[in-house]
């Protein structure tokens, strides 16, 4: 599955979010992703895709930056 | 600051009949079970007891996806009970700012949001996972309910949770009480929830031995309170609330008044986890009475505690004949439990409704499943309900919950004069 995907399917499973407002400009908080729902959409990341995020990670502002986040940790972390 | 009165100006409740508090109320003095037999795949071995649950009750649709995904079930059901309390009392949700500083809540529950923790045990030890859901600590928190409710409502002022076993709930309300009649707060909102059925949890009640047992035929009829063939309680799950308000802040608002809570007492055996005593509920009963400035002449009935153990059933009788004297058999008496269940940490709540609801509609719900020929002879002294009663000229009506641990707490409740 696409990191966007994932992050599409979780909001709407929680949130009742359309997809079509998850697009890459969007911003997270807009999207109603406070710190909290930050670490379950991380929970939700490693589960899924089976990748480790650092503890000292920097939370992403924007879709387009968590979705750049999980790729880069995709392809370092399953080479 | 000088005594103020209470009104209860609100009532919520996620009903076991799956309607509303008319229906609660009508099905009650019907005598009308809502226990059901509850069966499980769980292993190694399933759940088949006599329960009571909510099954018309929907979180999502009641509270809206997002907020329902951040609490345990003993949450949903209780933040639900409180916003139908809360319209009921004709308050808005939203408020301005400062407005609601000094409002509160006082939220009873045994056993909180269990089912989080359950579901995280069995992820660790049995599906292997190696670490839990980040929200696990927050939806299984004993203050989950009344942390939700404070911010749904915003209301600023004491936000707390009252653990004390089968009474959580009725201690919940008398602190609530306390609260509005010395000023502190002008509104509270109160009341309790708990969600029994997680397995572990049921399965712990069972090796006490005090759970009445039944199948598919029987568990209608399994609850006895005060029956010589009683064979223990029945567990539910529920969510019930009121709303307290200053009665001078009420009328002057145009709230309608359901009834007023005049007295609150609490005692502790202290002598037995589990072995209730009569001189203990005595104190509770006599402080309840003093706190409200009433003569046990003045009450007219009392919802028992009647869980329908062997030894708890003939205890808190012999504690209302110590108190009530001569008066005890003419008292009518009845344990609404032998129809909803032991709600556990809404069990105070719930009954604390039905006896508000049987001063305002001038009626009197029956103990299910007992008549004079199954009584308990260790039980009489007393005027038993066998069935409703209607037409009937109520003032004052009391509230019993009796807690393992020795806990005892009375609500005395008064109806308003029309």
């Amino acid at each position: 599955m696409k990191s966007i995907e994932l992050i599409r399917n979780f909001l709407n499973a929680r949130q009742d979010i359309e997809a079509t407002k998850v697009v890459p400009e969007a911003l997270l908080a807009d999207l109603g992703v406070d710190s909290l729902m930050m670490l379950e959409l991380i929970f939700e990341f490693e589960d899924r895709l089976s990748i480790k995020l650092p503890h000292d990670l920097k939370s992403p502002k924007t879709v387009g930056e968590m979705v750049a986040l999980m790729d880069g940790l995709i392809a370092s972390q399953k080479g | 600051m000088n005594p103020r009165r209470v009104a209860i100006t609100g009532l919520g409740l996620v009903s076991p009949y799956g309607g509303d508090l008319t229906d609660f109320f009508a099905r009650l003095t019907a005598g009308e079970s809502a226990i059901r037999h509850l069966s499980t795949d769980d292993q190694p071995q399933p759940l088949s007891i006599p329960f009571v649950s909510c099954p018309a009750f929907d979180a999502d649709a009641e509270l809206g996806k997002p907020l329902a995904s951040m609490m345990d079930r003993f949450a949903q059901l209780g933040m639900a009970a409180a916003f139908t309390a809360w319209a009921d009392a004709g308050l808005p949700r939203a408020a301005d700012a400062g407005s609601r500083d000094h409002w509160g809540v006082a939220w009873g529950t045994a056993l909180g949001g269990t089912l989080a923790y359950e579901k995280g045990y069995r992820d660790l030890w049995q599906r292997g996972r190696d670490r839990l859901p980040p929200l696990t600590v927050l939806l299984g928190m004993n203050n989950a309910a009344n942390a939700h409710i404070s911010i749904q409502l915003g209301l600023g002022g004491v936000s707390m949770s009252h653990t004390v076993a089968c009474a959580s709930s009725a201690i919940a309300i008398g602190e609530a009480f306390r609260r509005v009649r010395s000023g502190e707060a002008p509104v509270m909102l109160t009341g309790g929830s708990d969600v029994p059925q997680a397995y572990g949890v049921a399965r712990a009640w069972e090796a006490l031995r005090v759970m009445a047992p039944g199948d598919a035929k029987t568990s209608a009829a399994a609850c006895r309170p005060f029956a010589a063939d009683r064979r223990g309680l029945v567990l539910g799950e529920g969510g019930a609330a009121l709303v307290l308000e200053d009665w001078e802040h009420a009328v002057a608002r145009g709230a309608r008044i359901h009834g007023e809570i005049v007295g609150y007492g609490t005692s502790c055996d202290h002598s037995h986890l589990v072995r209730p005593e009569v001189a203990g509920q005595v104190r509770a009963l006599n402080a309840t009475l003093a706190d409200a400035g009433l003569a046990a002449a003045d009450i007219d009935y009392v919802n028992a505690h009647g869980t329908a153990t062997a030894e708890g059933d003939p205890v808190e009788i012999a504690a209302l004949r110590a108190v009530f004297g001569e008066r005890a058999e003419t008292l009518p008496v009845s344990a609404t439990k032998s129809m909803h269940g032991h709600l556990l940490g809404a069990a105070g709540a719930i009954e604390a409704i039905a006896t508000v609801l049987a001063l305002r509609e001038q009626a009197i719900p029956p103990t299910a499943n007992l008549n004079p020929d199954t009584l308990d002879p260790a039980c009489s002294g007393v005027d038993h309900v066998f069935s409703g009663r209607h037409g009937v000229s109520l003032r004052t009506a009391l509230s019993n919950s009796f807690a393992f641990g020795g806990s005892n707490a009375v609500l005395a409740f008064r109806a308003v004069t029309r």
